[in-house]
Parts: C-alpha cells; sequence; structure tokens
C-alpha cells in the first residue's frame, strides 16, 4: 500500500513551502539529514501544515514517528485510511 | 485566507520583495513552544508592508531574559515586545494543583506573580520603549472545584481573574503596555480550536495552529495601529447591506430592516456601524442608486439607526466605483489605503480590488447577511490604541467640514471665506491630557508630514519633559464646531538650534493657514529658547509630496540634500517676526513667555 501520486506531490510542497526549500529538491529520502533547517521546531510546523492539507489529525504517537518523508508518506496513508 | 503551507510559500517565494521592506522588530519572551507562530507574524507584517524579524527568547527565560542588564535579545530598537507566560509553566499550583493549595499559599502565590511582573516590565524598560503587550491567563474550561468553583470568592477562576487584574495593575504603572486578553480568542475558537493538547505533551506548545493564527491576528491590532497602518474610514454601499433588498424597485416601505426577521439582520448591522462611528470612524456612502431614494431612506424609514449626520460624504450615483471611491478619498482628505470599502456585489469587490490594490475590501454576499456584523469587526481594522475625545467628536468634524466645503464654494473670495468661519487657534506645550493625541498623530499622519516618524506615548512623554525638547500643539475650532488637536511640532535643541523633528497636520484641518500659525509659533518659541537657527527636514515617502515645498514656502533657506533621506532647510530667526494671519478670530497663545533657552 502506498499514497497515490496526487497526495505524494502535495506532501513535496507542504515539505517544501515549511521547510523553504526548492519543490525539486524533495524526495521520498528527504530527512533532516539531507534537507537544511530541518529542526524539531521546523518539524512541528510541518506537521501543522500537514494537518490542515490534509483534514486529519494524527495522534501523538504518529506525529513523534513522522521524521522524515518516508515517514510522513506512511503514517499519512494510515491515516487517511482510517479518515 | 491561505493555508498555513501557503503562507509560508509566500514567505519564500517573496524573500526578496519582503527584504526590501521597513523591519518590523519583534521579540517574544516566553515559556511556551511559540515557535509555529512566526510565519504568521511575518505574513500579517507582509500584508501591512513590513518586513517582520521575529527574535525569540530562550524556552522559560522570561525572568532572565527581561531583567538581565547584559542581555543582547531586546535591542533598544525593538517595536515590540510580545510575552507569553503560561500559567501551567508559571505556578503549576495556581493552574493544576489548586486544591492542593491553602487561601495563605494562594495569596503567596499571587503576590509573587505580581512582583514577578513588575520585575520583568521595570527589566524591559531599562532596555527598550518598545511597545509590550503580555498575553494574560486563560481562564480554566473546567475548574479544580468543579460547580463550587463558582460559588466561592477564592475558586479557580476568580484568582485567574484577580492574577489578570493584578497583571493589568502592573502594566498600568508603565506607558506603551497592553494587555492581550487570550479568553477572548478561547471564547472566539472555542475550547477544542484553541488548544491541542498533543503538541502541549509533545512539546510544551501549548496552542492548535487555529489558535496561533488568531493570536497572530489579534497582537497585529495593536502592531497595525502601532504603525499607523489602521483605517479611518468605512465606505458602504446601500442596497443588501444596509437593508435588505433593492430601495428603488421594493421602495422604502420595502426594504427590509426592522426589529423583526429577516430586517433584524440589517438593523443589529446598523449598530455594528454606528459602534464603529462613536469611536472614530468616518462613514460614507457609495451606491449605485437615485441618490434622492437613498436619502428618503435615511430620513423617513423609521428603523434607521444610521442617519444623514452619520455620514460624512456620499457618492451616490451610476458612475463606477473606483472613480467614486478616489472623490470620496478626496472629499474627506485621506488616502485611499485608510478606507475599507463594503459591497455585497462580487463585481464592484473585484472592479476596486483591480483598480484601486490600497482599497481594503470586505465583500458581503447577502446569503450571508447574518455574518456580516463579525465579517466586519473581527479584523480589528480601525481598532485604535486608546479612543481619545477627538475620535469620539471625528464624525461630527467631517460633517462639519463637508458644510464648510459647501460654503467656500459659496465664498466670493479666500479671505471673507476665512472670517466666516471664525477660526480660534490655540497653542500650548504638550500635557498628560495631549500627549496620547500627539501621539496618534504622529502614527496615523501621512500627507501632511515632513518627517513622518511615529512616536509613541511614552516617547512623547520624554521629549516633553525632556531637557532639549518642546512639544507643541495646535487645537482649532471654528462657529461649526471643534476640530480638537490637529497639529503637533517637536523641536530639538542642539548646539544654539531648533531642529524641527517632527511637523505634521492633521489633513482634514488644513486650508486654513493653521500650519503657518504653529510655525510661526515653533519659531517664536525657538527664538526665546535662545537659537539662532531653525532647521526644517523634510523626508520624502509615498505620500507626503504635498509638503515638499512647504519650509521654502515658509521662508526658510539654504536647501541641503541629506544623503538617501531627504532635505534640510534653515531659518534665520534673527530676521524672525512674529506674524499670523489676521483673518483668525483668535489666537490663543499658551505658552508661559518668561522660559529661558533650553
Amino acid at each position: 500500500m502506498s499514497v497515490n501520486e496526487g497526495i505524494r506531490q502535495r506532501v513535496f510542497t507542504v515539505v517544501s513551502n515549511v521547510m523553504g526549500s526548492p519543490l525539486d529538491s524533495i524526495n521520498e529520502g528527504s530527512s533532516p539529514d539531507n534537507i537544511m533547517g530541518w529542526d524539531s521546531l521546523k518539524q512541528l510546523n510541518l506537521v501543522l501544515a500537514l494537518e490542515e492539507e490534509f483534514g486529519l489529525f494524527f495522534n501523538d504517537q504518529q506525529i513523534a514517528e513522522m521524521l522524515n518523508v518516508e515517514l510522513i508518506l506512511l503514517t499519512l496513508d494510515e491515516a487517511l485510511q482510517a479518515k | 485566507m491561505n493555508t498555513y503551507s501557503q503562507i509560508q510559500e509566500v514567505l519564500n517565494t517573496d524573500r526578496t520583495i519582503i527584504d526590501g521592506l521597513p523591519k518590523l522588530n519583534l521579540v517574544i519572551l516566553r515559556n511556551i513552544t511559540l515557535e509555529p507562530i512566526e510565519p504568521y507574524l511575518r505574513y500579517f507584517a507582509y500584508e501591512i508592508g513590513l518586513n517582520a524579524e521575529v527574535r525569540f527568547g530562550t524556552y522559560d527565560n522570561v525572568y532572565q531574559e527581561a531583567v538581565e542588564e547584559n542581555s543582547s535579545l531586546i535591542p533598544s530598537l525593538t517595536d515590540a515586545v510580545l510575552l507569553f507566560t503560561r500559567l501551567e509553566t508559571l505556578s503549576w499550583g495556581l493552574a493544576k494543583g489548586f486544591n492542593g493549595l491553602s487561601l495563605t499559599q494562594i495569596q503567596e502565590e499571587k503576590q509573587r506573580l505580581a512582583q514577578y511582573f513588575h520585575d520583568i516590565l521595570v527589566g524591559i524598560r531599562a532596555k527598550t520603549h518598545a511597545m509590550i503587550l503580555w498575553h494574560g491567563f486563560e481562564m480554566p474550561a473546567y475548574p479544580s472545584l468543579g460547580i463550587w468553583d463558582s460559588q466561592i470568592a477564592s475558586g479557580q477562576v476568580a484568582v485567574i481573574h484577580d492574577l489578570n487584574q493584578l497583571l493589568k495593575d502592573s502594566l498600568a504603572q508603565f506607558s506603551n503596555t497592553y494587555f492581550v486578553d487570550l479568553n477572548l480568542i478561547q471564547s472566539r475558537l472555542g475550547l477544542s480550536h484553541y488548544y491541542d493538547a498533543r503538541y502541549w505533551y509533545l512539546a510544551h506548545s501549548p496552542y492548535a495552529r487555529e489558535s496561533l493564527s488568531e493570536i497572530a491576528t489579534e497582537d497585529f491590532k495593536f502592531l497595525r495601529a502601532l504603525k499607523g497602518k489602521n483605517k479611518k474610514c468605512l465606505v458602504l454601499d446601500c442596497d443588501n447591506v444596509l437593508w435588505g433588498g433593492v430601495v428603488g424597485e421594493e421602495g422604502l416601505a420595502g426594504i427590509k430592516l426592522g426589529k423583526t426577521y429577516p430586517g433584524s439582520i440589517y438593523y443589529e448591522f446598523q449598530q455594528t456601524i454606528l459602534n464603529l462611528y462613536h469611536r472614530g470612524v468616518i462613514l460614507a456612502l457609495c451606491s449605485k442608486n437615485n441618490p434622492e431614494d437613498v436619502w428618503d431612506v435615511f430620513q423617513k424609514h423609521p428603523d434607521m439607526l444610521l442617519r444623514e449626520e452619520h455620514i460624512a460624504t456620499a457618492q451616490i450615483n451610476w458612475q463606477d466605483k473606483a472613480a467614486n471611491l478616489r472623490q470620496i478619498a478626496s472629499d474627506l482628505n485621506i488616502g485611499l489605503d485608510s478606507i475599507v470599502f463594503a459591497d455585497d456585489s462580487e463585481f464592484e469587490i473585484d472592479l476596486i480590488r483591480k483598480e484601486l490594490p490600497e482599497v481594503t475590501t470586505l465583500h458581503l454576499p447577502s446569503e450571508k447577511a447574518f455574518a456580516f456584523s463579525d465579517e466586519l469587526i473581527s479584523p480589528g481594522w480601525f481598532d485604535t490604541l486608546t479612543i481619545t475625545e477627538e475620535d469620539k467628536i471625528r464624525g461630527q468634524a467631517y460633517k462639519a467640514e463637508a458644510t464648510r466645503k459647501l460654503m467656500y464654494s459659496k465664498a466670493t473670495d479666500l479671505e471673507s471665506y476665512y472670517r466666516s468661519l471664525e477660526l480660534v487657534a490655540e497653542i500650548r506645550l504638550a500635557d498628560a491630557f495631549i500627549i496620547p493625541r500627539i501621539a496618534q498623530l504622529t502614527q496615523k499622519t501621512n500627507q501632511f508630514n515632513l518627517t513622518t516618524r511615529r512616536y509613541s506615548e511614552a516617547e512623547i512623554q520624554a521629549f516633553a519633559t525632556g531637557e532639549s525638547y518642546d512639544v507643541l500643539s495646535l487645537k482649532l475650532g471654528d462657529r461649526f464646531g471643534d476640530l480638537g488637536i490637529v497639529g503637533a511640532c517637536i523641536l530639538e535643541y542642539r548646539n544654539g538650534k531648533a531642529l524641527i523633528d517632527t511637523f505634521l497636520f492633521s489633513c482634514r484641518a488644513l486650508g486654513r493657514k493653521a500650519e503657518e500659525v504653529l510655525l510661526n509659533c515653533c519659531l517664536y518659541v525657538a527664538k526665546t529658547r535662545g537659537c539662532t537657527a531653525a532647521v526644517g527636514f523634510y523626508y520624502p515617502t509615498r505620500k507626503n509630496a504635498q509638503v515638499e515645498g512647504f519650509y521654502p514656502s515658509q521662508g526658510f533657506e539654504n536647501p541641503l540634500d541629506i544623503e538617501n533621506q531627504g532635505k534640510s532647510y534653515q531659518y534665520n530667526l534673527e530676521k524672525f517676526r512674529k506674524q499670523t494671519p489676521e483673518f483668525y478670530k483668535n489666537i490663543v497663545f499658551d505658552i508661559s513667555l518668561n522660559m529661558g533657552p533650553k
């Protein structure tokens, strides 16, 4: 299972906006290790932006796990299915 | 409204534009995680043409950073210090362990916190005169003692209420300090949209995203007013805005307006508008109608709360509304960017957005008439830091000005027109009663303003009592009414010269040579203080071109360029003689004549 291409692109856009990195530099491998400025505070902004974008709420455990784009896509898939 | 993600996109995309805007320096002292509010603050600043730089104090270091002398967090040029002191972190007992506290312990906690407020304010004031916005304590939605809490004098809600009062008392001892009531925001959003418990536990970040947006919105009501960016005038369409239906078609008796549904929607909206009028907002009409139909409603409809006397000027015709809005701005002598334009027609709103982007538009779709009042009030466009006596009579003043203009058009020559006005000017040094109004004038005056320096009440206070400054004001009246304090001047004495730091006039008072009266008095004061010359400055802005030639027209000479800023002009006080226009009925010069040099 994985999210469709439209959703992937929306996630990439949100990550790009929040981190201030060009959209074409964001992919499934993006993480705090390779994106400038992705720290724990930006992480908070990112989750807030994703929740608004997709109209859902992650629980605290999911938030704690969403540490890179790959994990965000997995968690989002799970949350969208539960919706 | 853009989403949180889109806001950050705008901030990224427009970075070079934003970097070129004037700075808005904000410092946030907090005992919670609040970083996610930053995009909202920067975005709202961008909306009013400012580049916000937000500096966060370290987490839960409010006291140290405020009080410590060597802290570099709060430079003196800061525009505003925002304080967020959440009770959970400040006093676990009062916030969460309330039932375990004795009355004595509660009392001790209150005293400890009152001292804490005071120390912090003293500490900040030692560093800067910046605006201070202290966010008060929220009421618990479920007090520790349950329903019993409301029955006793020392319940948790009562105690937190006392704490807020102690904070307000502390703030009142300093100027340019304001209490931001978070309970208002909580009641607007509702508890479940206000807090976000997940982030409180994960990151000590208590507020939901919607609250962060709403808190930033609230803070910007203060910051807009501080920067003179608040709105002055509400221009209203008539049909389906002030009443339901089209008066030209349905007639006076057919429109919806009254105490019962559906007219009650419009009746209440008119009350909201009238409340704005009574705090100093200028009202104008811009409507495609036959003028007699509209005035018929104003004069004859029994349930009209708005009357003709409340309307400063009106453009009721079939021409395009962009031209009409320009005419209204010119009639009232205000900038287009001081105007909010409300209309039910999407076409008209779009037209104004395209033709006059400076005007703020408010689309009021008739199917949402029940929400008109909230739509108009919630952005806080018209909010001011103080409401002065001048504000309360402003509507009358603008109305009187319209009558004057009518007389002017009938007068055969200017001199006889001036005489017929029976003008009275009163010039005096700033005192405690005038200082708030002078500060307000420096914040709001854009067009007749030679240097456009914005000052807080505290700064004006400092000038007025300072060793090397004089602050003068001019109050104007005529047979049609009192215009209040409309002009101000700040003189700085340096090396035997009087530097005119600020010289400004409210636009509605122009055309009576009152600015010449004030300047003449300033020069007189400067000479009495022992100065040999006065120096006037003109710093061009987008809006003050009309005063470019002011100093030369008043006998100032020797223009000098000040690099990247403007020009200076000298006035030789040796040749000064006191002269005022003859057509004034009376000029009161309420300044002690035996004052010496400063």
